[in-house]
């Protein structure tokens, strides 16, 4: 056996080394290996080591190769007619490889175009550098939270700062009903300091909105508020009245804010307006809802010092009161994509579901790379004379490099083109799931679509990186005699990408059955009352006493019950104390005494609440959880105990049994019924008719003597059902990436069967003439592919089944368990479709009379 | 021209016909006792070359080095000068040296 020096320093000599000089100083260098090798290997070994660093000299080192980053022109140009030629000749490949490149695009598209408006917010205010808000975390005993809210007290402290120009207190939540001839309408807005406009860049088209804002009762709206309210931008000095009361004077008109300012408002109103605050200053500095505080860096002025500044204020105010806070200052430019705050004034976009967003965008994306990357290398035969004879006539490996690179750009290119018209087509059902959707434009502008170019290029680069090292190193003599054996070390990783899709899209599979099972399981849940044949009526401004005298007299009508919520939607929670003083939050929902009856529930012990004219609150009802919470063994045990809420002693009348008060996403708590008159919001209806939209008519027609409010009915189960309608629109995303997911890899799938069918069409045909049948045939063409699917499956089953006993429980707390049946139903599918695919092929190649590929030898 | 240089110079002219790098080294070893490394060989006889005291030309592949040939140097007319130049300096210069200069007796 012949010894050989270490192969990774020969290596690094080949590759440093100047080729004039790499002969001589390789052969002296291994002259002397091979002497000394007589001796030790080892010492041989690192002799030839040491003797190929201290040949690494600046006079041995080859020119540097890059001119690679200026490619002839000629050459260039060679490079894409080639590529454009070989799209063209192959057309199966090409299109399959558009496609799929197109598919895996199209969410990035998305997401591309999404964060590039994202980061277009608040760009419009001239000062947008020096714009600053201040965030706080506010600890309240063992619980602390992030806000973006800020005590408006702040702003004194801060307009004392020398670093800062200006100061405006915002204070959200105007939110009120304008008095108008054809009913009211509804508007919302801020109170706001004058400085707001000195601060913020909007456009006032009438009056002084500075000088306006000064004054009490005053009202700046926007044209197209105004444009609501008086169908004329020229109002000027007129007066609006609000439902609530109150008169406010026009004092400015502006142009609608720009749908990328995180700031939404239809009007604004004087600060001055907000009564004095009755509360103490220590209550403002601890209870600081909805407001902010917003300032204006002078030119040059150093944000640390303010945050020191900050930070010192803390200290100072906070250090005798229960509640304690921190502040910390925001830039603007981080307000709409930054940390999820509470409160936040205006639509957020955080950074954790971009990042989510964008891991499932790289997971449809990476598939559509491999296809490339597999197809490519699969049919290196094809291209190996090209290669070959390109090598020959001096082409460099780092010109066939490049030369294969430019080809997938030109195929992403045109991959991207089809892909825009996916972004085009998903773009509006894309924007109708997000929350946000209104302000959110997701057009296609010159820099998104820079921006997409240069995506299609990133993507070209990295599906076509492998290939394209491949290629490059090809051995030319091999080449052209067309004897490239794949390296096993690409067929692994062929292997291994494939893998990975299809356990990609087996896990979309999965998900998808899943979900629509959760689905129907949560819109079928037994909620232990009775859901059926109940009109939900919202009460709005309806005396419940009217509502009962109109609709109990109508024959569909069995009975009419009042409560503040509806049951397995919303509830309110309160504190109840026991004797030992020990607060208990407890969740309750306001009734009267015929609710218990209608809605089914079952009374374990006690009584329901008396049929008599409320004049207090005494009693209540509580169910099991409640009873378990104090420690009461039996339900009769707790019948007369008295517990005190917001005050009041109330004793328990009766105990229900445990139903789902709440919506499935929360567990059975401690709960119960209270009474009182002044909380219902919706009056139920327990009707039995047979035309059901008759009733509602007919209910519309008495509605109109009882209020003035639009009327609203729903049947019970449509409301509950519309509260899992997120399952649809999580079912519908599923559904859309699954699509995508599987889609590429069936392609990818095609492009590897229908390659390897041709290249074994000589094979199959010999087969078959010795006597193969078409079966077998079939099933030997398939076999590999289905090896890799159950693998596949394999590897994902376990891996999707943890990512949903870690997510679904989030999602909702009485929730399905993935079971077995789940899994072979996702196999069948994936599997069928697997199935189909190859077959389409196979069946074909297999079906080829011999004579047709074999007389051509 | 350096010491060392013309240590090389020397030896390519002892080696004629077959002076290349190892065997250089192997001869300064062998002859003058100095350990080189190789690739110290190798910059020496570039520079020799690069100054004209030079020549090279590549020899038939050998078995030994794996088919690698072997870059033979020879003596340039101007390299066999240099080293004429400098024995004849150093004779005339050590013929100048008192005869009782070099008398050493035991103490």
């Amino acid at each position: 056996m012949k010894i050989s020096p270490p192969r990774w320093a020969d290596r690094f000599l080949e590759w440093y080394c100047h080729p004039e000089l790499l002969e001589e100083i390789q052969g002296d260098a291994y002259e002397l290996y091979d002497r000394a090798a007589k001796k030790s290997k080892r010492k041989a070994d690192l002799l030839f080591i040491w003797n190929v660093v201290r040949f690494f000299r600046l006079r041995n080192i080859k020119k540097s190769t890059l001119s690679f980053s200026t490619p002839n022109p000629d050459m260039l140009r060679n490079y894409i007619k080639v590529a454009v030629r070989n799209l063209y000749q192959y057309k199966y490949f090409s299109l399959l490889n558009v496609f799929g490149l197109a598919i895996g695009m199209s969410v990035s598209l998305l997401l591309i175009a999404l964060v590039s408006y994202v980061n277009t917010y608040d760009n419009f205010h001239v000062n947008k550098d020096n714009i600053y808000t201040i965030v706080s975390e506010r600890t309240e005993g063992v619980e602390q939270l992030d806000y973006a809210t800020a005590p408006v007290l702040l702003a004194e402290k801060l307009a004392e700062n020398p670093a800062v120009q200006k100061v405006v207190r915002i204070r959200a939540g105007f939110s009120e009903e304008i008095k108008h001839a054809q009913g009211n309408l509804p508007m919302s807005g801020y109170y706001v300091e004058p400085n707001f406009l000195h601060v913020f860049t909007y456009t006032v088209t009438q009056g002084n909105a500075s000088a306006a804002l000064t004054k009490p009762n005053t009202i700046v709206l926007t044209e197209s508020a105004a444009m609501r309210i008086f169908n004329s931008t020229d109002v000027l000095g007129k007066i609006v009245e609000l439902e609530q009361g109150g008169l406010f004077e026009i004092g400015a008109v502006m142009k609608d804010h720009p749908i990328n300012s995180h700031l939404k408002f239809e009007a604004l109103v004087s600060y001055a307006t907000i009564p004095e605050p009755a509360e103490s200053t220590h209550d403002q500095w601890m209870h600081y809802d909805r407001e902010y505080v917003y300032f204006l860096l002078r030119e040059g002025g150093d944000i640390k010092r303010i945050q020191t500044e900050l930070n010192r204020i803390a200290q100072n105010i906070y250090v005798d009161l229960p509640i304690k806070a921190t502040f910390e200052t925001q830039h603007l430019s981080d307000i709409t994509m930054g940390p999820d705050y509470r409160q936040a004034i205006g639509p957020k976009w955080e950074m954790s579901g971009m990042i989510a967003f964008a891991v499932i965008a790289v997971l449809i994306l990476l598939p559509a790379c491999f296809n490339y990357t597999n197809i490519s290398i699969a049919r290196a035969l094809k291209r190996a004379k090209e290669i070959g004879l390109r090598k020959t006539m001096g082409g460099l490996h780092y010109q066939i490099f490049s030369q294969f690179i430019i080809e997938t750009v030109v195929i992403s290119l045109f991959a991207l083109s089809v892909g825009v018209l996916i972004f085009l087509l998903a773009r509006s059902e894309f924007q109708s799931m997000l929350v946000a959707a209104s302000s959110l434009d997701l057009s296609l502008t010159p820099k998104t679509f820079l921006w997409f170019v240069l995506f299609a290029m990133g993507t070209g680069l990295v599906a076509g990186i492998f290939p394209a090292l491949y290629f490059g190193g090809l051995n030319p003599i091999q080449a052209l005699k067309n004897k490239i054996h794949g390296r096993s070390s690409a067929m692994r990783i062929r292997k291994v990408l494939t893998v990975f899709q299809f356990a990609l899209s087996f896990g979309f599979i999965l998900a998808l059955v899943v979900f629509s099972r959760q689905y129907h399981y949560s819109i079928g849940f037994n909620f232990g009352f009775n859901k059926t044949n109940v009109i939900n009526i919202p009460l709005q401004d309806a005396q419940p006493e009217r509502v009962l005298a109109e609709f109990s007299p109508l024959a569909a009508v069995q009975s009419v019950t009042f409560a503040s919520d509806v049951l397995g939607l919303n509830y309110t929670t309160t504190w109840v104390k026991n004797q030992s003083n020990d607060s208990l939050e407890v969740s309750q929902v306001f009734v009267d005494h015929k609710y218990i009856p209608a809605f089914g529930l079952t009374l374990l012990a006690g009584n329901n609440f008396p049929d008599e004219t409320w004049q207090r609150e005494r009693f209540i009802i509580v169910n099991e959880e409640f009873l378990k919470a104090y420690q009461i063994a039996y339900p009769a045990d707790a019948v007369g105990r008295t517990f005190e809420v917001e005050g009041n002693l109330l004793e328990v009348i009766g105990v229900v049994k445990n139903f789902h008060y709440a919506p499935l996403r929360f567990p059975i708590d401690k709960f119960f019924f209270r009474q009182h008159p002044n909380r219902y919001a919706f009056a139920h209806l327990n009707v039995q008719s047979p035309d059901p939209h008759l009733l509602v008519s007919q209910l519309e027609n008495k509605w109109k003597d009882i209020g003035e409010q639009k009327f609203e009915a729903r049947f019970f189960e449509d409301d509950l059902y519309e509260s899992y309608s997120m399952y649809q629109t999580l079912l519908k995303i599923i559904g859309f990436l699954g699509l995508l997911a599987i889609t590429i890899s069936m392609l990818g799938m095609l492009g590897m069967v229908i390659f390897t069918s041709e290249t074994r069409a000589k094979e199959v045909s010999i087969r078959k003439v010795m006597g193969a049948t078409v079966y077998g045939l079939t099933f030997l063409l398939s076999k590999d592919y289905l090896k890799l699917m159950l693998l596949a499956i394999l590897i994902g089953a376990p891996v999707t089944a943890t990512v949903f006993s870690l997510v679904i429980p989030h999602i909702q707390y009485y929730s399905v368990t993935m079971s077995l049946w789940d899994v072979l139903l996702s196999t069948l599918l994936l599997v069928s479709m697997g199935l189909a695919t190859i077959a389409s092929q196979t069946i074909k190649t297999a079906l080829t009379n011999p004579a047709e590929t074999l007389r051509s030898e | 021209m350096g010491e060392l240089e013309e240590l090389v110079l020397l030896t390519v002219g002892i080696l004629y016909p077959e002076a290349y790098g190892v065997a250089v080294m192997d001869e300064i070893e062998k002859q003058a006792g100095r350990s080189l490394n190789i690739s110290a060989v190798h910059s020496v006889l570039t520079r020799l070359e690069e100054k004209g005291l030079l020549k090279s030309k590549m020899s038939d592949p050998t078995e030994e080095r794996g088919g690698r040939r072997k870059r033979i140097f020879l003596l340039t007319a101007a390299g066999k000068r240099a080293l004429e130049e400098a024995n004849e300096l150093r004779t005339q210069l050590f013929n100048q040296i008192p005869k009782i200069a070099l008398q050493f007796r035991l103490a």
